[in-house]
């Protein structure tokens, strides 16, 4: 859909009620996730007592953290009535802005990615190739070179700083995101075509370098295909319909189908240290044979990522379509194009 | 209860996906919904969170969810979903530079003039584009734009006109390189180690024995495989609707005329036509050859791809006009360079052996800079050029993650559709219907094809596929291979595009045909092109060999074929011998009495003994022969009568089973009520009651079973081992005959590479002489695994061995290595003496025996299958075989 600038609108306060409601759902609804991510950090790297371990399983080990537990469960309280007090005192914002600001967000994240795991992957690959070759020793000595052997190391020490790195780029370069990655997981594969078929060379951090970068691209794009309506519809209904009924549908499907999915791949993913997200996570897992790259647990961390871009998106686009409900846009061209086969 | 959540969780998906909300999303967003109503119902009304799952609690089933997602990427397995990506660029980046144009006007031209050409054309065009890009809007928008106003300009019908442009445009789905078949794989290689898993646990139930014969497997499905089989169910469509715009035209020729054409057929004609026609034709064959052949994995050959066409796009859309095929070309010269290079020399990197080989290393190392810069030119072209490479790559990300969050998304669902037993109820609901596999088929074939008016292939594929392959591939009496099951389901859900009215291929025609086009034309076109379908779908059903031939031709025939000794190929491979020995069997026992008569006093006397008995056993291998062929004829004639009995026994026995389960339900419900005071007494009386109601009716259907069948079953079950222990009593037998003629063709063979030896073993001398006792013993050790590698080398090998062991410990003795060396020397030069002489005598005579026996008695024992015996093979697996008897 795209939308065409404000309508002059007169200010209702049905408008007016709606506008601080659905802003302070958004403004709360992501930051709520990064107070559960700090909070989760807090958790499983730094064995904060947390508010469900305290609060309702009471076990024996989190005695005696109370003031850190009511810390967290603070931080969780004060959210929301923050978001409010910003959004009602700022009443003349406008909801489509706050969707394109959230909306930047998501891309700031996805760009932040995408530099990583072309950083990391180009990296750790070559990491990864001098070990396989035998090489780390005389480059680096012997200290560093077993060191660079040992996934905490590569990790804390290679793949944390480019990650850094990659927020920088990601802030100054706007105009690169995660569409390369296509064009990069064609030319890893074709790498691997050539060195099989030309000079019979194999080694598995190839392949695990295609699949870093493959996974990588679908799980990012996703935010940036709901944006731009590519994620496909059963329109047998929906097509046939009004601007309205399409906003309402989106709207409530955000809050309804959209959002729990990432709830649920964020609650269950990082519960404990145990879970599928926290436990590769935490102990830098790698894959089994040990001379691929060492980027398993960061694939784990693709799915954080997923989830965390798609609540943006998500509110985001549920801060549009109100905006379309309420007339704060109008929508001049209704389309949407599948190019899927 | 979970029936009600089933039913809800059906309902809000129907709900979720019918308002519009984006698929990826509805899926698993209803069932999180149904998963945590139940959870909130059960804590609110029966007091524990997981009361109202079929097993297990929400968490748990949500964790699995969730889990589901991480295994797209995590698994290795799951690898062949990476080609998704790259095929997707490679037909983007076709449609981009705009081939389907260049090839429908020159295919318009070439085929105008005759009867209903225009139509053939489009159908050729379609088949071309499916076989690169495969992406059917874009192929029916380029159809829809360039050949409709030109028929519907030649006076063609408009509903031929429509209806051949659209089925045209869904032949993608269908011939590879194709995204439905690579993602209908990956689906299918799971059920089908379901499927193997529910008959190993059914043979295991009813035969009692422990491990499945590995023949009685389901056949899984690789995306190669499916390639591979979709191919000649892909031409014969192509094939099909060519046939009916020719007869049509013929029939009714104002439905589809002539379109003469104006021009003159001079060379720039030709070379337009070739310059439409070979750079596509050229990536098909590489893409799909490289596949076929078994050289490259899929996603390797995708990878081919998306760079091929890249180089296309490189100088297609290029608007200079300096240098415009130059990087295509380089790319193409340093391939065939590159090709040279390594039919000349074997290039491995890490062992380069000979300075040929690093001249070719070097001459390949310049070549790949070559091609690398030819790709990089075009890429820089194509990023420059109208922003094409930025388009191409964005979306293509769009369309893979639309694809793939669909996946993730039916994770989800499925695990909410087993947390409420929808999958053991869509089991029970197919198994009780009557009238075996092919009922349970036809009815899924028709649920898919309903399916399909409404939704499109990614859904059907990801939700209905897992739920119902397992039961069909399970199914023994049909005993289906999963190429074949993915294949028909392709073509079946081929439909999905063009059935009115939400048929994608409809939607698009209608956005780019012409007013005077009116919608109700183009559905009406497409109804005959869906009857065609259909009947492609019966001729692939009736003739599975159409799907699964090549794909077991080019395995048996690959490089990693099975060797003959696979258990799996035995059923064929027998089937194919044992008309040999029938036929040659004069050729054979002539052979074997000539060698018999040949003078084998060269050889030492255990190898004499040992070749005569194998003469002797091999000429009695017909009665073995005669004894299986015997023994299956009468399982065959047994089969024939009991057959029927058998099914229906195994039915009333299924039932029971049934029946069985639901009992312990409520036997388990009786247990809990001890510790669970919740349970009234009420609720025991009556699961009490339900109990000895279903005992009941065990006793009923105990009844039902003839009483004829317990003596009828042990009286087959000893025809059964019998025909296995002659079976087995044949392939022993033919194994120790065969194996003393190979080795000794092996021994004998080759004395020569013997000889050599005798100067390595003289240089012992040097290496105890010229070193301390460690680094002497190290050498030696070298040079008994050199020796270890020659046949026949043996007793020298053991004598040099001695020699290292005497300069062992703190006493090294060189002059005893010396002398045991100067025995390896002797032993060497005696056994050289008698191999030169029997290589000369007896030799010859073997290796015709061998040439005689290696299609019939030494068929087992060969390294690999003759290419003869390999296709016939082939083509034996690619019927299905009724096992049901065996269970």
């Amino acid at each position: 859909m795209d939308i065409e600038a404000v309508i002059a609108q007169p200010i209702t306060s049905t408008y007016r009620r709606l506008n601080w409601v659905i802003r302070t759902i958004g403004y709360s609804m992501v930051f709520i996730t990064l107070i559960y991510l700090i909070n989760n950090y807090l958790i499983v790297w730094r064995e904060w007592p947390g508010v469900v371990q305290y609060f309702l399983n009471q076990s024996e080990a989190t005695q005696n953290q109370g003031l850190l537990a009511w810390l967290q469960l603070l931080s969780y309280l004060a959210v929301v009535p923050i978001a409010l007090y910003r959004m009602v005192t700022t009443p003349a914002h406008r909801m489509i802005d706050d969707s394109q600001r959230l909306s930047d967000w998501s891309a700031y994240l996805i760009r932040v990615a995408f530099w990583s795991v072309v950083l990391i992957g180009l990296f750790d690959g070559l990491l990864s190739w001098m070990r396989v070759e035998d090489l780390l020793l005389p480059v680096f000595g012997q200290e560093l070179a077993s060191n660079l052997g040992k996934s905490i190391f590569r990790g804390s020490y290679v793949h944390y700083p480019l990650i850094l790195v990659s927020m920088l780029m990601a802030y100054r370069i706007k105009t690169v995101s995660m569409s390369w990655l296509a064009l990069l997981v064609v030319f890893a594969e074709l790498w691997i075509v050539v060195a099989r078929f030309i000079f019979s060379y194999e080694q598995t951090l190839m392949g695990d370098l295609v699949r870093f970068w493959y996974a990588g691209l679908f799980l990012f794009a996703s935010a940036y295909t709901l944006k731009e309506e590519g994620h496909v519809r059963v329109d047998v209904i929906f097509a046939g319909k009004s601007v309205q009924y399409k906003a309402w549908v989106n709207s409530l499907g955000v809050l309804v189908l959209g959002l729990p999915l990432c709830w649920v791949i964020l609650t269950l993913g990082m519960w404990d240290s145990t879970s599928i997200i926290n436990s590769p996570l935490a102990s830098f897992e790698i894959s089994q044979s040990g001379y691929g790259l060492f980027i398993k647990y960061l694939m784990a961390g693709f799915l954080v990522v997923f989830a965390v871009s798609m609540i943006l998106q998500f509110c985001s686009y549920l801060l549009k379509n109100v905006a379309i409900l309420v007339g704060e846009v109008e929508v001049i061209q209704d389309q949407h194009d599948d190019v899927m086969a | 209860m979970e029936l009600l959540f089933l039913t809800i969780l059906v309902c809000l998906m129907v709900g979720a996906l019918i308002s519009g909300f984006p698929v990826a999303f509805a899926l698993p967003g209803s069932a999180i919904l149904a998963i945590s109503l139940a959870a909130l119902c059960g804590w609110l009304f029966a007091g524990d969170s997981s009361a109202y799952f079929a097993d297990g609690g929400p968490t748990q089933w949500l964790s699995a969810g969730v889990t589901n997602f991480r295994s797209l990427y995590w698994e290795v397995e799951r690898d062949t979903l990476i080609a998704i990506p790259l095929f997707i660029f490679m037909g983007i980046m076709l449609q981009r530079s705009r081939i389907a144009e260049d090839l429908l006007v020159a295919m318009a031209q070439l085929f105008g003039p005759v009867p209903g050409g225009l139509g053939i054309s489009v159908v050729l065009v379609g088949a071309l584009l499916a076989a690169t890009t495969g992406i059917v809007g874009a192929t029916v928008v380029a159809m829809g734009m360039i050949s409709l106003p030109a028929m519907l300009r030649n006076k063609y019908d408009t509903s031929l006109a429509t209806g051949t442009i659209c089925a045209s445009g869904t032949l993608g789905q269908i011939i590879p390189p194709s995204i439905v078949l690579i993602i209908l794989a990956d689906q299918l290689s799971s059920a089908a180690d379901q499927a193997s898993t529910m008959r190993a646990t059914e043979y295991r139930e009813i035969t009692g024995e422990f491990s499945m014969p590995s023949h009685l497997d389901v056949v899984s499905a690789s995306a190669g495989d499916m390639f591979m089989g979709a191919i000649i169910p892909g031409l014969m469509l192509v094939g099909i609707y060519i046939l009916y715009i020719l007869i049509t035209a013929i029939l009714k020729p104002n439905l589809a005329p002539p379109v003469p054409y104006d021009g003159a057929y001079d060379r720039q004609f030709l070379w337009n036509v070739l310059k439409a026609l070979v750079p596509p034709l050229a990536l098909i064959f590489i893409v799909l050859g490289s596949i076929l052949g078994g050289v490259a994995t899929v996603n390797q050959a995708g990878a081919i791809g998306a760079v091929g066409a890249i180089l296309m796009g490189g100088y297609r859309i290029f608007k200079g006009d300096r240098h415009v095929y130059t990087p295509a070309l380089l790319g193409v010269l340093a391939v065939i360079g590159i090709v040279l290079v390594l039919s000349v020399w074997s290039i491995n990197v890490k062992n380069l052996t000979s300075p040929g080989e690093v001249f070719g290393f070097i001459l390949a190392v310049c070549l790949t800079i070559v091609l690398f810069v030819s790709i990089g030119w075009s890429t820089w072209r194509v990023f420059k050029t109208d922003n094409t490479l930025n388009e191409v790559m964005t979306e293509t990300v769009k369309t893979t993650s639309m694809v793939f969050v669909i996946l993730i998304g039916a994770a989800m669902l499925t695990a909410a559709f087993r947390a409420f037993g929808g999958e053991e109820l869509v089991r029970h609901a197919l198994t009780s219907l009557p009238g075996g596999f092919w009922t349970q088929f036809i009815v899924v074939m028709l649920v898919i094809f309903l399916l399909g008016f409404f939704l499109d292939f990614i859904e059907i594929a990801v939700v209905v596929v897992p739920l119902v392959a397992p039961i069909l591939l399970a199914a023994p009496d049909a005993n289906i291979s999963a190429v074949w099951l993915g294949v028909m389901i392709g073509l079946n859900m081929q439909t999905s595009f063009l059935t009115p009215p939400f048929g994608f291929a409809l939607f698009y025609l209608r956005g780019v045909a012409p007013k005077v086009v009116k919608t109700l034309d183009i559905y009406k076109g497409v109804v005959p092109f869906i009857g065609l379908q259909l009947l492609a779908l019966l001729i692939v059903g009736l003739i599975p060999p159409l799907v699964n031939y090549l794909p077991n031709r080019i395995y048996l025939t690959s490089e990693n074929a099975p060797p003959p000794l696979n258990p799996k190929l035995q059923q064929c491979l027998e089937r194919n011998v044992f008309a040999n020995y029938q036929r040659n069997e004069g050729v054979i026992l002539a052979a074997i009495d000539t060698m018999a008569r040949v003078d084998m006093s060269a050889l030492p006397e255990d190898m004499q003994n040992a070749l005569a008995t194998a003469l002797t056993q091999s000429s009695g291998t017909f009665a073995l022969v005669d004894s299986v062929n015997l023994a299956s004829a009468v399982i065959d004639q047994a089969s024939v009568a009991f057959g029927p009995l058998h099914i229906q026994v195994r039915g009333i026995e299924s039932d029971i089973r049934k029946l069985r389960t639901e009992i312990k339900v409520h036997e388990d419900l009786i247990d809990e009520a001890r510790f669970d005071t919740s349970i009234s007494a009420g609720d025991i009386a009556a699961a009490e009651a339900s109990v000895a109601v279903l005992n009941e009716d065990i006793m009923q259907l105990n009844a039902n079973i003839p009483l004829s069948w317990e003596a009828e079953n042990a009286a087959y079950q000893i025809l059964l081992s019998d025909l296995q222990k002659a079976q087995r009593a044949y392939r022993n037998h033919v194994d120790n005959a065969y194996r003393p003629i190979q080795e000794a063709i092996d021994l004998l063979a080759n004395p020569e590479s013997l000889a050599s030896l005798a100067q390595k073993i003289e240089r012992i001398d040097a290496m105890v002489m010229n070193n301390d006792a460690d680094t002497a013993m190290d050498l030696i050790k070298e040079l008994s695994a050199e020796i270890g590698e020659v046949t026949g080398a043996d007793q020298v090998g053991v004598l040099v061995n001695k020699a290292r062991r005497a300069l062992r410990g703190s006493a090294p003795d060189q002059a005893k290595a010396l002398d045991f060396k100067d025995q390896a020397l002797a032993q060497l030069a005696a056994d050289l003496t008698w191999m030169r002489q029997a290589n000369q005598q007896v030799l010859p005579g073997l290796k015709v025996l061998e040439q005689n026996l290696n299609d019939t008695i030494g068929v087992r024992l060969q390294p690999r299958l003759s290419e003869k015996l390999a296709l016939s093979v082939a083509a034996c697996q690619s019927v299905h075989e009724d096992v049901s008897l065996s269970f």
